[in-house]
């Protein structure tokens, strides 16, 4: 829990999942129960995400927190998301707008319109200020 | 191919199925996605038969790696394969069993009927193939599924379930597998025939009274679908709905034996007549 309840103040987040468990170092959240005992249990209600050297947020936790006012956002472009998308880090000149919570060694989501597309470190780099990449959806391809 | 055309199918051999996606309502709108995709130079056509489901024409990039695949809009889904959740209707208070989810196609697209609300339990005996049913149910922004390594026949015997969906392990066709003629042989037929028996009975033991069994194949052969139907009648206290919507009526006579005539209330896809693979549909109520 302490790398989740990290990673949701980091971002602005008042979030508070309810029965969180783990199961194989995943974390869900409102689980269910079944109408008949099944063993053997990989998967339950809402997918929070898995502890690895940091919390690494599941698409649907994305989602919660890009619709949560006080969730740190910058607004990107269509070209600039599917840049994200595969890995790059978002140029400050590319960020279309952002919400007043994000400042220089803090972290935020990154939103193309309604869709949260992953998370980033907003910081310099070459003197240069980017949100760095974290942690994107184009995961899904990389994890088949 | 001489076996299909003793039943009356005028089969070629050389049938092919059109790439398609589903819609998947939970996160966008069918009009929605088709303006988006379009714009990005898609061609898609709507599949009349289907709620959701657009046969791709072209697309300049792969379908299973865009944006809007990654956010869960959509989900590559052969046409065929997207009907038996559509004939099986579950419902927001359903209490719905995937006996073989993996890779979660089906799963997810129940999850939409269900409008991400009752609970679905998803169980496959494949862990490597279970691990594509959990990513999708996650990309898809489904809540509302709980996801277990388990070999179905390892279920306990209790009813707890309104609806269960029996998508059997079988033996494919070989409009999606080239090889198919060479590989299988009437010994795998008859083998996935007696496990999809042994599915099926354990599919009733987990339903309600009342509750509803969709049993699919992605298979041509009669002994995994109009025979173990007829078994089913024989040997269990169930009750065939008639299915309407693509495909033919299932075959009542296979080879000079009649069969009960209600099968025919069953749908087979046939691949030249309905430009998918070969599939067979088949739905019940538990008396």
């Amino acid at each position: 829990m302490r790398l989740l309840k990290r990673f949701l103040r980091d971002l602005g987040s008042k979030y508070k999942p309810s029965d969180v468990v783990n199961i194989n170092n995943k974390r869900f959240a409102s689980t269910l129960a079944p109408p008949v005992e099944i063993p053997e249990l990989v998967y339950t209600g809402t997918y929070l995400g898995q502890n690895r050297q940091r919390f690494e947020p599941s698409s649907i936790l994305l989602q919660i927190l890009a619709e949560e006012p006080s969730t740190h956002k910058v607004y990107v472009d269509r070209d600039t998301a599917w840049l994200f998308v595969v890995g790059k880090d978002v140029f400050d000149e590319n960020i279309i707008d952002r919400t007043a919570g994000v400042r220089l060694g803090g972290y935020c989501l990154v939103r193309f319109g309604e869709d949260c597309f992953g998370y980033g470190r907003y910081g310099t780099r070459r003197d240069l200020k980017v949100v760095k990449n974290l942690f994107d959806i184009g995961d899904f391809l990389r994890r088949e | 191919m001489e076996r299909y055309r003793a039943m009356g199918s005028t089969l070629s051999g050389d049938e092919t199925t059109s790439q398609a996606i589903r819609v998947n309502p939970l996160r966008t709108k069918d009009e929605k996605l088709v303006e988006t995709l379009t714009e990005q130079g898609v061609e898609l056509e709507k599949i009349p038969c289907l709620d959701h489901g657009f046969k791709v024409i072209d697309s300049p990039f792969s379908l299973g790696a865009s944006i809007e695949y990654l956010l869960g809009y959509y989900s590559l889904q052969e046409t065929a394969s997207q009907y038996p959740v559509q004939a099986l209707q579950p419902r927001q208070e359903d209490r719905l069993l995937d006996m073989a989810s993996a890779p979660g196609g089906k799963t997810t697209q129940a999850a939409a009927y269900m409008q991400d609300k009752g609970i679905i339990v998803a169980v496959d005996i494949n862990r490597d193939r279970l691990f594509a049913t959990e990513n999708n149910v996650e990309r898809c922004g489904v809540t509302n599924t709980s996801i277990h390594h388990v070999d179905s026949l390892e279920l306990p015997d209790k009813e707890g379930f309104t609806k269960v969906l029996l998508d059997a392990p079988c033996s494919g066709n070989y409009v999606t597998d080239n090889q198919w003629f060479k590989r299988r042989t009437r010994e795998d037929i008859e083998r996935n025939a007696e496990l999809q028996k042994r599915l099926i009975t354990k599919a009733l033991n987990l339903l309600e009274s009342g509750g509803v069994l969709l049993y699919s194949t992605c298979s041509l052969e009669p002994e995994e679908n109009e025979q173990n139907i007829q078994w089913l009648l024989e040997n269990h206290d169930v009750e065939l709905v008639e299915l309407d919507g693509p495909g033919d009526p299932a075959l009542t006579n296979i080879n000079g034996i009649s069969l009960d005539q209600k099968i025919s209330y069953c749908r087979r896809f046939w691949p030249d007549k309905t430009g998918t693979q070969g599939f067979f549909v088949a739905k019940v109520v538990k008396q």
